[in-house]
């Protein structure tokens, strides 16, 4: 059967580029849960992860770097009927818009973030991103990165993120079946991809990641938040994937539209007469 | 006639504002028209803050310097502001009198004393307004029935110590009232709204149907997200505090392009940290409206004084070029209106739309008879269309039809320059239809702005835009009393500016730019766009408003100076 979330958009990534293994998935994720095109909002800032929402046909809000986060919150806001994903790279997400990532975790709208996760700035040639390593060199930090990496993970079970989950572009079963879950999830949901820079890092590289990762087993416990963050701070010789941490609680939406009586935040007109009337003898 | 200024002064936290609330809600009921300032400081305690309450039997628009009643709640008020009381004038309240010259009646009555003799000092507000509705004349019948209204939910008890209080305030004050008492004809001829103008921009954004308000607190516009909030169960508006003004109105531009109607507000700092998402909102088109309320700067400056100073910052704010409407309200009446007509026009024409709002006009408490809601049409959000749509679709107007996404087409939108169907390009053929269908909206826009209000005056022309409408009002009334001939013209549409302006403002008999900034910027603004000279210019920027006896005679100063 044909997926109707393929497009004939041609596509400006490298090569190789770990990117298109998350394209993949994320398209055959999307026709495998049954989705239609048409309520499928994909979200996304800039950068070389940001250019993916294009290469897919669905509803494109390619906004500015950084701020695909606060824009996917309010779309969803407003129509609880899309399905919004945000996606982009570690430096759109979190770099530029590393606090609206805290503070959607707050509100826990029932959006994903899929975050190209590279450990590297591709589009600007090269520097060390949010998530390098330290002592990472660059043309910039030609001394080596002397800031410590940004763990997401760590961060979005800390602040009891309602889905968080890491997978890895070069598998893209595993990845497909990591982002099912995490677009099936009613509540926020993070899932970071390790994706190889094939250009500018030669650290970080398929091989590399291809001997290190394994995914977690039946034994791990997804509602426990103390093992979730301990098993979020592993990384090195082994990185685990998979779902690290699930808490379901009520989403942002659910607790707005309880309170109030319409089903959506779409344009209803102006206010009717009686209720004009109302307002202004609230005035006298 | 009836003329008064009433200035009500103490520390932040004494309840200068409740007293003041109490008061101007009182005496519209009694059938005064009122204006009422505020003055107050970024503090939550201690300090000095003021409200001016200014009375009159026929409508008010601005204030005046001088005072007739002076109610000082702590010694600091008597001492900053004794001297703005007229001759003949009062001073109410708690303070130690020095040197006083003789010709200012002095009644020394310290509320809280009073109150902690009723037992608790939270009555002291009341009787504060006890004591000056007996000056005032005020009918305690109507006193005591707003009493009761207010406290009413909170119980007999609260209702009964509450009266006492008052009653306290009036039998302490010890003289007749000065004020004639309650006059009938006056109620019949009365005002029966009260409002401010952030309540009127939340209002307008309400009535136009406004589903979605996104911002950071900041003073003078937090007021515009207190109303809203206060409506989101009654009418289903979403209002959400962002961490920042940046996320504020990314989130704005998420919800227009979802198909809400969405506004954000902030002042000039946050509007600094919106700019980006102002470009946004123009490539991709999407319509949202902005509140900026205007505070002096730069940086944080005086946070909650006012200021006329961002005009050329909003009409050129962000990179590049772009269409977008800049307007300025001048009153809370006018603001509501204005709100809607922002949210309409930014719509029709798929741009952001700007307001221009300040200090003085968020927080200035006018009394109108009536108010007009202004017939707009509506041209509602959302196309549907079939599935070979396109976003940016090339047009003779520059504007695309616009859809919603969820219905039957794709809705791709880009901050990159894009092709018709929204997607991402470098083709720069493309790039230049695309920036000439956005710029090609401009013309249309230009025929959309009204003239400035014009009221003529053979010997010189007050020029003024945004709050200054009724300063600049009273100051022309009061010099044609005393038979100074000025005319007045006054914007609350900027930008685009209304066209054929050069031949207009060349016509007008002397003209002379009244703004609340250091430049001149409608000045400097009309000269350059408009190629006129306006060399005189009355400016402020000390964070305060013009007062009305105080423009006549900087007017006549410079007419004089001729």
């Amino acid at each position: 059967m044909h997926n109707p979330f393929e497009s004939d958009l041609e596509i400006a990534w490298c090569p190789g580029c770990g990117n298109f293994g998350i394209l993949k998935a994320l398209k055959e994720a999307l026709f495998e849960l049954g989705y239609k095109p048409q309520r499928v909002v994909l979200v996304s800032g800039i950068g070389q992860a940001a250019k993916l929402p294009h290469y897919l046909r669905v509803n494109v809000f390619n906004g500015l770097h950084g701020r695909s986060i606060p824009a996917a919150f309010a779309i969803k806001a407003a129509n609880p009927e899309l399905l919004v994903i945000a996606e982009s790279g570690d430096g759109c997400m979190y770099g530029e818009g590393g606090n609206h990532l805290l503070h959607a975790i707050r509100r826990n709208p029932d959006i994903t973030v899929i975050v190209h996760d590279n450990q590297v700035y591709g589009l600007t040639k090269g520097q060390a991103s949010p998530t390098s390593e330290e002592g990472f060199v660059s043309k910039v930090q030609t001394l080596g990165a002397l800031s410590s990496p940004f763990h997401p993970l760590s961060v979005a079970i800390a602040q009891d993120a309602s889905f968080v989950a890491r997978g890895f572009s070069g598998d893209i079963e595993g990845l497909k079946e990591i982002l099912k879950k995490a677009l099936s999830w009613k509540g926020f949901a993070l899932v970071d991809v390790l994706q190889p820079c094939v250009t500018f890092n030669r650290v970080n590289t398929f091989g590399w990641y291809k001997e290190r990762v394994y995914y977690l087993g039946e034994d791990h416990d997804p509602g426990n938040q103390i093992r979730a963050f301990e098993k979020s701070l592993e990384w090195g010789q082994k990185i685990p994937l998979g779902i690290f941490y699930m808490h379901p609680k009520p989403t942002y939406q659910e607790k707005f539209y309880a309170q109030v009586s319409q089903p959506h935040l779409l344009y209803r007109g102006p206010l009717p007469e009686e209720a004009v009337t109302r307002e202004l003898q609230l005035l006298v | 006639m009836v003329d008064w200024t009433v200035k009500i002064g103490g520390a932040a936290g004494q309840g200068v504002q409740t007293v003041a609330e109490v008061l101007s809600l009182l005496l519209k009921r009694s059938g005064y028209y009122v204006f009422s300032l505020e003055d107050y400081q970024s503090r939550i305690r201690g300090g000095h803050t003021f409200t001016q309450i200014r009375l009159k039997d026929e409508p008010v628009w601005a204030a005046r310097s001088a005072l007739d009643l002076l109610v000082c709640l702590d010694q600091l008020t008597y001492e900053l502001h004794r001297d703005e009381v007229k001759k003949g004038g009062l001073i109410l309240g708690s303070f130690e009198a020095k040197a006083e010259t003789g010709d200012r009646q002095l009644i020394r009555l310290d509320f809280e004393k009073e109150a902690l003799q009723l037992g608790n000092r939270v009555f002291a507000n009341m009787v504060a307004v006890g004591a000056i509705s007996q000056i005032l004349g005020l009918e305690p019948g109507i006193v005591e029935a707003h009493i009761e209204k207010v406290f009413a939910k909170k119980g007999v008890e609260v209702v009964e110590k509450n009266r006492a209080a008052l009653r306290r305030g009036k039998e302490a004050v010890g003289i007749a009232p000065v004020l004639r008492s309650e006059n009938p004809s006056r109620r019949d001829s009365g005002p029966q709204f009260l409002l401010d103008g952030n309540q009127a921009l939340g209002l307008g954004a309400l009535l136009a149907g406004c589903t979605f308000y996104s911002a950071y607190p900041m003073t003078p516009s937090t007021g515009i997200m207190n109303f809203l909030a206060s409506r989101m169960k009654e009418y289903g508006v979403l209002v959400e505090q962002a961490e920042d003004e940046i996320a504020a109105i990314n989130m704005a531009i998420g919800a227009a392009y979802a198909g809400a109607r969405a506004m954000t507000g902030t002042s000039g700092g946050g509007f600094c940290l919106m700019v980006e998402g102002l470009g946004l909102a123009a490539m991709t088109e999407v319509p949202v409206v902005v509140v900026n309320g205007q505070r002096p700067g730069p940086s944080t400056g005086l946070p909650t004084r006012t200021s006329q100073a961002d005009l050329h910052f909003v009409i050129h704010a962000g990179h590049d070029e772009f269409p977008r409407f800049v307007f300025a309200p001048r009153d809370p009446q006018d603001a509501i209106n204005v709100v809607r007509r922002a949210f309409y026009l930014a719509e029709k024409y798929q741009v952001p739309a700007i307001i221009l709002s300040d200090q003085y006009l968020a927080d200035s408490k006018v009394s109108y008879r009536d108010i007009g809601i202004e017939k707009i049409p509506d041209d509602s959000t959302g196309v549907n269309v079939n599935a070979d749509y396109g976003r940016y679709a090339l047009t003779p107007s520059g504007v695309s039809p616009r859809a919603i996404p969820g219905k039957e087409a794709l809705v791709v939108v880009d901050s990159d320059e894009h092709d018709e169907c929204g997607h991402l390009t470098e083709d720069l053929t493309i790039r230049v239809k695309m920036h000439e269908k956005r710029m090609r909206k401009w013309e249309a826009m230009q025929r959309e702005i009204r003239m400035p209000v014009f009221l003529e005056g053979k010997e010189a022309t007050l020029v003024g835009w945004g709050s200054t409408w009724g300063i600049l009002q009273e100051v022309r009334r009061e010099l044609l009393q005393e038979g100074i001939e000025v005319g007045l013209v006054h914007f609350n549409e900027l930008w685009p500016l209304p066209l054929g302006l050069r031949e207009f403002l060349r016509s007008l008999p002397r003209p002379i730019v009244v703004e609340n900034n250091y430049w001149g910027q409608l000045a400097t603004l009309l000269e350059g766009e408009a190629r006129v000279e306006l060399a005189t210019r009355i400016t402020r920027y000390d964070g305060r408003p013009f007062l009305v006896d105080e423009l006549c005679l900087r007017v006549k100063e410079v007419l004089q100076g001729a």
